[in-house]
């Protein structure tokens, strides 16, 4: 792997009118292949930042580079699960899921179908195939969202807290397949979370932010200390365990941060 | 049951004097009943204070958004306008209101009969569907293309809106005689009045709908690879679906408003030339007959597109 800069956060800082959302100048490079988490208190800007990656929001000031080039209109290169994991209602879970290769000219409908097949195996909703998004959980509506930006195989997975509303069974299954297909498929990922727990076990990088507006607080390189590879043992691992609370706590400052100014 | 109570109560360290009154008064309870429940039970309960109250169910028929079964719906349906009717025609036979004004329904019914048998009633009515539905058809066709591009795209919508909006509030009528001198008195005079009356309106709603899609849906569809106007058609045409279909409905009805006008105005056939042409001769029977007809065919209509609304949108 080749530690060649990938995506590129250029000077970045983002305005809503008045309001400031991320604090000027925000700069991070990001190598290809790797797993960066974003942490931060909630409203502190990673849902706009990732925005800003997936072309759904321009940065105010400076630039977004993907592999040399600017980022514009959203694509399938940079694949979104959303915060609200929205589906579609008119179409059952299947088509739900299919519809991220719906405009993937470069696969065959056989291989399309054990696609749709594989992931909707993967996050447990092949019994619900043929129901509509109503009649399913909030959990497994999530799923579904996860399962179809998985099927549309974005070189870059932009991940909004997608595991939020899922047991912890369901939600450590996931943990370890997404490890997997990052590391299968050579993808680069940024995933946001609360969960501290699962940051750390994700991750190869975890950047931790302040309270709105969003500064980078500290980027710790998690990949130094844990590994490549990830396994359920290793959450009970001394090392895993030191980490976590060293993390637990810089999450623990930026949130209390303002309240000694 | 009332053992649940106690699930609740702090534990006795950490309770003041209130708080242990009120959890003495509980155990008490409770006691009487455990030791009531074996002996007597109903002399007993009658004179013991019931520890728990629950609501007594609500009464479905006025509970708030309450469950009613279809049966009983139809029954009440069908009840009420009964009611209605029998009002009506006793109020006619007993005199309290002149027939020669308002006459009985069943005297209606009956010069409704008598105009299917006799006055090409039906012929009449297959005439103001026919224009109606033209007209309408007409409208469509060119709202929903405008009404769409209105809201997606900015520039449009500047350019149309106050167009419309001026349009959609001139009154029909006060346009019957522009629409006559351009088109004179033949179909197209009609044609364009119905289509006046709900074009401009449908551009609105239309657009309305189509603003109303979520974002999200709109982000889905670019993330996953959609060309602008793929996400149009898969995605924000498709969510707007439902929501047109009912402002079609709800459209389609007024256009009968229109259809009278410009039936009465200028036509020697259609339901509006039949209901002015009776008046002239004061048979109330026979305008009373044609306004009950009109009344029918949009009953009819209304439950027929609401049957197929359900069929299309079974998952909403
Ligand atoms: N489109 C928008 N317009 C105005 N304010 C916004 C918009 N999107 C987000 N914000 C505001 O930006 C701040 C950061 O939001 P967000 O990026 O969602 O934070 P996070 O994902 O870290 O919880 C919030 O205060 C939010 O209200
Ligand atoms: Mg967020």
């Amino acid at each position: 792997m080749a530690p060649a800069p990938y995506l590129v956060f250029d000077g970045v800082a983002k305005y809503f009118g008045d309001l400031e959302v991320v604090a000027p100048f925000f700069n991070l490079t990001i190598k290809r292949n790797e797993f960066v988490v974003f942490l931060g208190p909630s409203g502190s800007g990673k849902t706009t930042l990732m925005r800003m990656v997936g072309g759904l929001e321009t940065p105010s000031v400076g630039e977004i580079r993907l592999d040399g080039l600017p980022i514009g209109a959203p694509d399938r290169e940079r694949g979104m699960v959303f915060q609200s994991y929205s589906s579609f209602p008119w179409l059952t879970v299947s088509e739900n899921v299919a519809y991220g290769m719906k405009y993937r000219h470069d696969m065959t409908p056989e291989r399309k179908k054990k696609r749709l097949d594989h992931y909707l195996e993967l996050v447990g909703l092949t019994d619900f195939a043929d129901f509509y998004p109503n009649k399913v959980s909030g959990g497994m509506r999530q799923r579904i969202a996860i399962a179809r930006t998985l099927a549309a195989g974005s070189e870059v997975l932009l991940m909004d807290e997608p595991f939020g509303a899922l047991d912890a069974q369901r939600r450590e299954g996931l943990q370890l397949e997404l490890r997997r297909i990052h590391r299968q498929d050579a993808k680069t990922i940024i995933f946001v979370t609360h969960d501290v727990d699962e940051a750390v076990f994700l991750a190869d990088r975890i950047v931790v932010f302040s309270k709105r507006p969003a500064r980078m607080l500290e980027d710790v390189d998690i990949s130094a200390e844990l590994g490549p590879d990830r396994t359920i043992a290793l959450r009970d691992s001394e090392q895993f365990f030191k980490l976590r609370t060293r993390i637990l706590r810089m999450v623990r400052a930026a949130t209390g941060e303002e309240e000694k100014v | 049951m009332p053992g649940g109570t106690l699930h609740g109560a702090p534990p006795p360290g950490a309770i003041n004097s209130q708080q242990s009154r009120l959890r003495d008064h509980r155990v008490t309870i409770i006691k009487a009943t455990v030791s009531a429940a074996p002996h007597a039970p109903a002399a007993n309960a009658a004179s013991t204070p019931r520890p728990l109250r629950r609501n007594p169910p609500r009464n479905q028929f006025f509970a708030f958004r309450g469950t009613l079964s279809k049966r009983a719906q139809i029954l009440t349906a069908i009840g009420s306008t009964l009611f209605v009717l029998a009002v009506w025609e006793l109020s006619t036979r007993l005199g309290l209101i002149n027939a020669t004004f308002l006459p009985p329904p069943s005297v209606t019914l009956e010069t409704l009969w008598n105009m299917i048998l006799h006055k090409n009633l039906l012929m009449h009515a297959g005439i103001s569907t026919l224009r109606i539905w033209v007209a309408f058809a007409l409208a469509v066709i060119m709202a929903v293309p405008i009404g769409i591009a209105m809201s997606s795209f900015r520039g449009v919508g500047a350019a149309l809106e106050p167009i419309v909006d001026f349009i959609r509030y001139l009154p029909v009528p006060a346009l019957v005689p522009l629409s006559i001198i351009w088109f004179g008195v033949g179909e197209t005079t009609k044609i364009f009045l119905l289509w006046l009356g709900t074009f401009f309106q449908l551009v609105l709603l239309v657009a309305d709908d189509m603003r109303r899609v979520p974002q999200e849906y709109v982000e889905i569809s670019y993330t996953v690879g959609a060309r602008p106007r793929q996400m149009l058609t898969d995605v924000a045409f498709r969510a707007m679906l439902p929501s047109l279909f009912d402002n079609l409905r709800i459209t389609l009805g007024w256009c009968w408003t229109y259809l009278i006008i410009a039936e009465i105005v200028a036509a020697d056939t259609g339901l509006g030339f039949v209901i002015w042409a009776a008046r002239r001769y004061m048979n109330t029977s026979e305008v009373m007959a044609g306004v009950v007809a009109i009344g029918l065919i949009g009953l009819v209509t209304d439950q027929i597109l609401r049957l197929v609304h359900k069929r299309l949108f079974r998952y909403l």
